[in-house]
Order: C-alpha cells, then structure tokens, then sequence
C-alpha cells in the first residue's frame, strides 16, 4: 500500500482511496475504541464517527504518522462517547453488594458455563482486564491503551493524545501502576508469572 | 514507591530511557531487589495488555459518498437525457400551443364568418351557402381533420356578437344556422364530401410523440444516476 499516495489522493476528494486507507486501519482504530470505551456497539459508532471526521479533516493532516493522526480521531471520538455516557449513565454490568458499593470482585465475571473452560478462562482475563481498564480515568485509559495494545511509540502516542511527551510518560506509568493494583484482585484468573511476581512483591 | 522511580521503571521498561539515565537505573536495579520486583510487576502487566486478543471489526466502517456528504459522479450521458427532455417538453408545448391558436383562429374565422341574425326563412338555405366559404378559411390555418369541424362549431354559439348587427340574435334564430352547417359544411357545392381541413397545423401524431420522448428522456435521466449510485454503493459494500 502507498500510504503517502493514497493519502493524496484522498486530500483531493478521492474517496476510494480514503477507503482503502480506513480498510488497512479499521482494526486498529476499532480495538482501540474498544478498550477505552468497552463496549462492541460504542466502539463501532466512534469508529465510523472517527473515519467520518477523519475524511472530512483531511487536509489538516500535515505529514507524520498518519496511523497516530488516526488514532487522535478515534481517542476524542471516545472521549466524546464517555462524555455522552456521563450525561446518560446506565446501569453497570457488576452487581451491587448488599450495602449499595460496587462490587470489586472478579466472582461477577465468573458465571460464563457455556463455553468450554480454556475459552471461558481466557474471556474471563478479557474481562477482568477490561473492567480494570473501565476504571482508569480516561486519559490514562487511552495512553495504556495507544501504547501496551496498540503497541504505538511513545512519540505517537503524544501525538495522538496531544499532550506533551512528559506528560504521557507519567500518565502511562501511573495507568500501569493502577492496573497492576486492580488486577491483584483478579488473582486466580491471572497467569501464573504473574501471580508468582505478585507474591514476591 | 515514588512517582520519580515509577516513570523511570516505566520508561525504561520500553527502552525511552535516555543512555546516562538508563545506565544509572541499571546500577540501582542490580542493588535494589525491591526495584526489581516494580519492574517485573510494570513488565508482567505490560504483558498481559500486550496478550489481549485482537477483536474482528464488526463490519466494514468505509464510508459511503452519502455519509463522506459528496455527490456521486453522474453518468456522462445523462446531461444528454436532460437536454433531449428539455428539447422534447420545448417541442411538445409549442406544438400544444400552436395547435391551441389554430384552433382559437378558426373559432374566430368560424365565428366572424357565421350569419348574422338570420329569419328563420332565411336559415337553412343561406346557411348552406356559407358552408362551402368556411373550409378555405380554415385551410389557410392549415386545418386537416374534420371532427374538429364539428367540435368547432357549438363555439360558434358562444361568439355571435360580432358579427351580429342589427342586434343580439335570439337563440332560436342562432341555433338554426349551427345546425344547417353542421350538416352541410362537409358537402361541396356539387355534392362531394370534402376533407374539412380545420385541424391543427401540427400533426397529432407528431404533438403525441413530442410528449411521449419528453417523458421517456425524463425518466431516463432520472433513473439513470439513482441506478448508477445504487451500482456505486453496491461496489462500496462489497468491499
């Protein structure tokens, strides 16, 4: 794929070749709304929003990665969809406990029967995973997301979130850090590396 | 642990650490086994991020030229099809119109022809002399089929003020004149039938035809760009 030709072209109007582009990053554009919104339906509403936005804002792209371009698009497509979650809160997947908190245990997660157990053991480290992830605030959300899963340098990632290259840093040592605390509690479900360094630390 | 030794760990942990501080970090992780235990913690659960499986894209989120907000390319041939359209509708209505006056002319030229208040004496004999006077008149307009003589010929009730002097006739001595030249305007003085030429100038046929390719081309370049950009998003859906 001639990324900076098909970019070009796009600029023009052409929308085939914008197309072509949104096929080659769908994925990455969807996984990622994905894990900072965690929901399938939501995330694909700020994935087509994003590539929306993105065709229409063509022409404010000015070179870089165009991958790190994208995924600012799809990073304030997701805030604007937690914002909107904000205003319109639903109700949450976790049980309350008797005394109205939240419950913090992964015993929630752990009714799936359906699916043979080496699936529902990874589906349930999925979740855990993702309701640590729901926890974070949203900016540390989306720098763990755009640099541990989407695998972004750190200089994409500043770009992407438009913040200065300390600033990500410290967000996404502090978002690992929180991870790592919300995921003890999820302990049995974890691999056993991880839970062998857990009980040394 | 301090925010400080966290960021260090973190970024060194993905190799952004600058060489002097790198080196520095690694002489304190050989010492500090706490440190150490941070670090593995930061790298197990980088890795678990890292080991999240990849979802499949639900559907395909390329954009359509509606949702992009373009206009789809229209067909080269369909600004043909307009013009052809407009051109025919031109036509049809010039012919409507023309044969529209034609027919008014010849209502008039019928009607200032028509008698004057005739006495009932008078009527059916004069009238059958006026008969064959009207054709040519109605020839110079250019007239061809004769039912339209007679679908002219009741206007002629509604227009005999001109040519009435010596006063409005009354229906009845009107009425008696219409009726003699209805019955004997298609005669000829020697008796023959004759082709009544107060039609419209236009043929029929060609007014017809006119209307019927105004209303083809229409549609056609109606339909064609509608069929062009179901075609269009056919292709992007496929893709």
């Amino acid at each position: 794929m001639d990324e900076p030709a098909l970019i070009q072209s796009a600029q023009r109007g052409d929308l085939d070749a914008f197309n072509s582009l949104v096929l080659h990053y769908q994925d990455a554009l969807f996984n990622t709304a994905l894990r900072i919104l965690g929901d399938e339906d939501l995330a694909a509403d700020a994935t087509q929003e994003a590539f929306l936005s993105s065709f229409q804002h063509l022409n404010s792209y000015r070179g870089g990665s165009f991958k790190s371009w994208l995924m600012r698009t799809v990073t304030n497509a997701c805030y604007d969809e937690l914002r909107r979650k904000k205003r319109r809160p639903t109700t949450p997947l976790e049980p309350d406990a008797e005394d109205g908190d939240e419950m913090d245990s992964p015993r929630w997660l752990a009714d799936s029967t359906l699916t043979p157990e080496g699936q529902a053991e990874a589906d349930e480290l999925e979740h855990a995973i993702q309701h640590c992830l729901d926890h974070l605030p949203a900016e540390f959300r989306a720098v763990v997301v755009l640099a541990d899963i989407q695998g972004l340098d750190y200089a994409e990632v500043a770009a992407a979130i438009r913040a200065p290259l300390g600033t990500m840093k410290s967000r996404l040592a502090r978002a690992r850090l929180r991870l790592r605390e919300c995921l003890q509690g999820f302990a049995e479900l974890l691999p056993a590396a991880f839970r062998l360094q857990e009980e040394r630390s | 642990m301090n925010p400080r030794d966290l960021e260090l760990l973190s970024a060194y942990l993905d190799g952004q650490l600058a060489p002097p501080d790198s080196a520095r970090l690694e002489s304190r992780l050989a010492s500090d086994e706490s440190l150490r235990a941070r670090l593995n913690d930061l790298r197990s659960t980088r890795g678990l991020l890292r080991q999240l499986p990849a979802r499949r894209v639900p559907r395909n989120f390329t954009l359509t030229p509606q949702m992009a907000g373009l206009q789809p390319p229209t067909p080269r041939v369909v600004p043909v099809f307009r013009l052809a359209t407009a051109l025919a509708t031109f036509l049809f209505f010039i012919t409507l119109v023309i044969n529209g006056l034609v027919l008014r002319s010849a209502t008039s030229a019928m009607a200032a022809r028509a008698p004057a208040p005739l006495s009932a004496a008078q009527g059916p004999a004069h009238a059958a002399t006026q008969a064959p006077a009207l054709p040519p008149a109605l020839n110079a307009l250019g007239a061809t089929s004769a039912p339209r003589t007679l679908s002219a010929a009741p206007r002629m009730t509604e227009a005999p003020g001109p040519s009435a002097a010596g006063g409005a006739p009354l229906p009845t001595e009107i009425s008696t004149p219409v009726v003699a030249l209805k019955s004997n305007a298609p005669q000829l003085e020697s008796g023959q039938p004759v082709r009544t030429q107060t039609g419209p100038s236009v043929p029929f046929d060609l007014e017809v035809l006119f209307g019927i390719l105004a209303l083809g081309f229409g549609g056609t370049a109606w339909i064609l760009p509608r069929k062009y950009e179901s075609n269009l998003r056919k292709k992007w859906n496929k893709k």
